[in-house]
């Protein structure tokens, strides 16, 4: 049977323990309170933090770029060591590490941290560090984890490289404290917080371990980057960057430039080179000072495929070839993309006040009687100056007189990609609110007249004061095909960022493409540097560029190509710095990570004919 | 017994009182976790982000044994209580974790959990020992049941359960009208048990070193669990001091939560807390009195005493006065088995009250 009074019993015992309890506790905290706070005080845990592995980063095929390997570090706990037994373990470390030199092992016994780092025990045969450890308790092997860059320059850009964190790192990443290494560039700073893991612990209380915490590793990334791919489009840069040393006669030696594959479904990177490039496991062991510095005249570090700023040149003649078919605008009197203006070479106009100025083709003969397509085949400015003038006598000093600014926006000229890499450049879209700013801001730099229409059509040919970077023009041209502006991608798990969405048509599509194709093939600027593929080159698109730089500097060299017009997969922008014409130099470059792309035989890049 | 009609909360309802008990004290715990890392991300190494997750499956598993009626469950007494036993044996050929053998580890299975089987194994001793004392009937084999459920945790090595086991096994035998000497000499011969058990070395080095450390009075994480007690004062430092000095415990999340509950609330919030599970133990003690049936009595009265006992190994160890136990705080510890075990006593407590028509 059922025994309430036991019960009753039973809960009037717990309530009396319970009141005893609350008692202790009331005690601990009233009377006790001020002679704990100040053991609290006095109290010195000391914390000792073991970096974090961190995690490892894979190519679209799996293939590992990026490793930590743990490897065993012999520590000294500086807290056993006391003036009796200090010479003993000084002669211990002489002994068995006779590389470490006097004033080393001076430093190991001079410091003030609790742990201090003797060696690292990789190569240290297992019988010496089990004798150490067991023999001398001031002695403490900790597996540290080791960064190594396994395809060593080809990512460095990309992946970027860790050093020791700065007093911005610590308080941007709350790891790096204890990780005591933080990423500097490229994804291993954008993705710092994923990848780094969290340190690990070692608790002292004077010089004993109380307790410990494990570190955990950070997360593994997965890039939709492609080693092989990556690969060929470096060599073909680099052979593209020889090419144009060997073929101008530059002031300044041509040693910089970039190259992106951009896949045009997805938004992700498949590749992405700036040359010239360094060794980012340089950063692990420790860089020389020279070194440094050698590589930081050559601009080495910069990743010019998103800071590197170019004039855009001719490649920018599809945001207006964009303009005129949507809004209907061509060449003054012309009503659509078949009636032809007749290129003489030359193009002279009169201004309100009656002066009369006049632009040269870069042909100078002229290119005849031409029509959008061959405008674009032959990369002829005339045509587009005739659009530029066309705004400017409908919109000049309107509101509408930035449309072809607005155009060049919506594909995402001067705003940031927003790719996942940290230190993205805009570049500028100039217009006349700039022009205004920069009479204040810089003067001497534009006329006092402000904007004009001239500076309109430099712009529609994607010369003057405009500034691109390769990523920037390549995502645009993504974004025409495609008719949305996504924010291109390294991490295949990144979220997928649509920034604005155009309208184009798929009539407007296939035209595009079409008159891309025209350049690729017989009539067409790149003609000369596409024709070794053969009937292979009928199904590839693309649009030359060469920008003109202020000064002695040599043009840039621009190419920007579709793989296939039929079935559309890759954009690849290139940009050879100072590379001079774009048929030339960066055309061939394409074309030969085409070839990849497309799986055909490669060959080395030739030098093509120069024009626009 | 009459039909009951199901709802979403259980047939016709829950009882709010309970419902709201088990929120309550897992809203708490969220606040204290998130007291001593001070951030919360999604991510499944973030202990305040586990926690609620573990609290939101605790509560659908408090609404799921509420669907169990209190008839059916007795007729499954026999059966859950050899699959617990036949799982406490399985536990005996996994790998040890820590040099003790007490979890089944989920992670190869795709689960990074581990499962500790004697949080719930409590739970079943519980039955088991209702049931018999219910009807009356004091079979050898029943006796040998629970003697090789203790012994199972005891071999783990689980020092803190089996002692906890054991005073509930006490203290529900002496519920019952069983004649106070057996049951005080069942006790005696455990303890005998145990000492020679301990002579044989059957016991780890560490659980001797506890209790000699706690002997020698300098365990160090028992002395600091007082400090940090101490330091919270009168109304704690969670909403006055940002800045405080670091008091450190170690295990603070699991076993020694109390105490940091006790540092960012204070003696008035510790107060609060105690006195929320006296008000419940005063509820569920009106019903054990209400209920005509003897198993539900048994179970109830049970049921709290494995609370109460569980609450107070706690409370003793972080004040520092029996040696180490890991015997968690109910609801407020963090750990998935520990809410998951607690949820299921609330689910069952809640049933019987609303086979009661109590809703309210």
């Amino acid at each position: 049977m059922f025994n309430q009074k036991r019960l009753k019993f039973t809960f009037l015992s717990f309530f009396i323990l319970l009141v005893f309890i609350l008692f202790d506790i009331f005690q601990l905290q009233t009377s006790e309170f001020l002679s704990s706070s100040e053991i609290i005080d006095q109290q010195n845990l000391d914390k000792f933090y073991i970096t974090a592995p961190r995690g490892e980063i894979f190519d679209v095929n799996g293939e590992k770029l990026a490793e930590s390997k743990l490897e065993p570090y012999l520590f000294l706990n500086m807290r056993k060591i006391t003036s009796q037994n200090s010479s003993e373990y000084r002669q211990i470390i002489q002994y068995n590490f006779p590389e470490l030199t006097n004033l080393e092992i001076n430093e190991i016994f001079e410091s003030k941290e609790i742990l201090k780092l003797v060696t690292n025990l990789y190569s240290v045969e297992y019988e010496i560090r089990n004798n150490i450890l067991n023999n001398f308790d001031a002695f403490l092997i900790i597996d540290l984890p080791v960064r190594s860059y396994i395809k060593n320059e080809l990512f460095a850009h990309t992946i970027g490289y860790i050093g020791l964190p700065n007093q911005e790192d610590y308080e941007e990443f709350k790891n790096s404290l204890g990780n005591n290494q933080v990423g500097k560039n490229g994804l291993e700073r954008y993705y710092e917080d994923y990848l780094s893991g969290i340190p690990g612990e070692l608790i002292f209380l004077g010089s004993d371990i109380i307790d410990s915490k494990q570190p955990i590793p950070g997360g593994d990334l997965f890039l939709s980057m492609d080693s092989s791919t990556q690969y060929v489009t470096k060599e073909s840069l680099q052979q593209g960057i020889d090419l144009a040393n060997k073929s101008f006669e530059s002031i300044n030696e041509i040693k910089r430039g970039a190259s992106v594959v951009l896949d045009i479904e997805t938004g992700n990177i498949v590749s992405m080179v700036s040359l010239p490039d360094f060794n980012p496991n340089k950063f692990v062991s420790g860089i020389s000072d020279f070194e440094y510095k050698q590589l930081d005249r050559d601009q080495a570090f910069n990743n010019f495929a998103i800071q590197g700023l170019y004039p855009p040149g001719s490649v920018f003649k599809v945001v207006a070839y964009w303009l005129a078919l949507s809004e209907n605008i061509f060449p003054e009197g012309l009503s659509n993309r078949d009636s032809k203006v007749d290129c003489v070479g030359s193009l002279s106009f009169g201004f309100v006040d009656g002066s009369k100025q006049v632009y040269n083709d870069w042909k100078l003969e002229g290119h005849g009687k031409v029509d959008l397509t061959d405008a674009i085949k032959q990369s002829c400015n005339v045509y587009f100056w005739d659009i530029a003038l066309n705004i400017w006598r409908n919109f000049g000093n309107t509101e509408g007189e930035s449309i072809l600014q607005e155009y060049s926006k919506e594909l995402g000229f001067s705003k940031k990609t927003n790719i996942d890499l940290p230190f993205e450049k805009v570049g500028i879209i100039p217009d006349r609110d700039l022009f205004e700013e920069w009479k204040i801001s810089r003067p001497g730099l534009v006329r006092d007249e402000g904007w004009l229409g001239g500076d309109l059509m430099n712009l529609i040919i994607g010369q003057g004061a405009i500034t691109t970077t390769p990523l920037q023009v390549a995502n645009a041209y993504r974004t025409l095909l495609t008719g949305e502006n996504l924010s291109p991608t390294l991490n295949v798990n990144a979220e997928k960022i649509i920034n604005n969405k155009i309208n184009v048509s798929d009539e407007f599509i296939s035209f595009l493409l079409n008159d891309l194709n025209t350049v690729t093939n017989e009539g067409g600027t790149a003609y000369v540097s596409f024709s070794i593929l053969g009937n292979k080159a009928n199904d590839i698109g693309g649009k030359t560029g060469t920008a003109q730089n202020a000064g002695d500097k040599n043009n840039t060299s621009w190419f920007v190509g579709v793989d296939s017009v039929s079935d559309p997969k890759y954009i690849i922008a290139t940009v050879v710095d100072e590379g001079g014409s774009g048929s030339a130099v960066a055309a061939p470059v394409s074309r030969r990570i085409i070839q990849h792309l497309r799986k055909y035989e490669l060959t080395p890049v030739k030098f093509g004919e120069i024009t626009e | 017994m009459i039909n009951r009609k199901i709802t979403i909360l259980g047939p016709e309802g829950t009882n709010l009182y309970i419902l709201l008990q088990f929120l309550l004290f897992s809203v708490i715990s969220w606040f204290t976790l998130f007291s001593s890392i001070g951030s919360i991300e999604f991510e499944t190494t973030n202990i305040l982000s586990r926690q609620i997750v573990f609290s939101l499956i605790g509560l659908s598993v408090f609404f799921l044994t509420t669907y169990l009626s209190i008839e059916n469950l007795y007729n499954l007494i026999n059966p859950l209580f050899i699959l617990s036993i036949s799982v406490l044996s399985g536990l005996l050929f996994t790998t040890p974790i820590l040099g003790v053998r007490r979890w089944y580890d989920l992670e190869p299975i795709g689960i990074p959990i581990f499962i500790q089987p004697s949080e719930f194994s409590k739970i079943i001793l519980v039955l088991f020992i209702a049931k018999i004392l219910s009807q009356n009937s004091y079979k050898l084999i029943f006796i040998m049941g629970v003697l090789i459920n203790l012994l199972l945790i005891f071999i783990q090595p689980d020092l803190g359960t089996t002692v906890l086991l054991l005073l509930v096994t006490f203290f529900m035998f002496f519920i019952s009208d069983i004649k106070l000497r057996s049951t005080v000499l069942g006790l005696l011969i455990f303890f005998l048990l145990f000492f020679i058990l301990l002579e044989m070395n059957f016991i780890g080095d560490y659980q001797i070193s506890r209790i000699t450390d706690f002997f020698s009075g300098d365990d160090f994480s028992q002395n600091q669990s007082r400090l940090s007690i101490s330091s919270g004062g009168l109304f704690g430092t969670y909403f006055t001091n940002l800045q405080v000095t670091e008091v450190f415990v170690p295990v603070q999340t699991t076993d020694f939560i109390f105490s940091l509950f006790l540092r960012n609330f204070g003696f008035l919030g510790g107060f609060l807390l105690l006195s929320l599970w006296v008000l419940f133990f005063f509820r569920v003690n009106r019903i054990i009195k209400l209920t005509q049936i003897e198993f539900e009595k048994y179970l109830l009265s049970g049921l709290l005493i494995l609370l109460g006992v569980q609450i107070f190994i706690n409370l003793l160890t972080i004040l520092g006065f029996i040696p180490l136990t890991g015997i968690p705080f109910p609801l407020l510890s963090l750990g998935g088995s520990s809410i998951f075990s607690t949820a299921i006593i609330f689910g069952l407590i809640n049933r019987v009250f609303i086979e009661n028509n109590i809703v309210v």
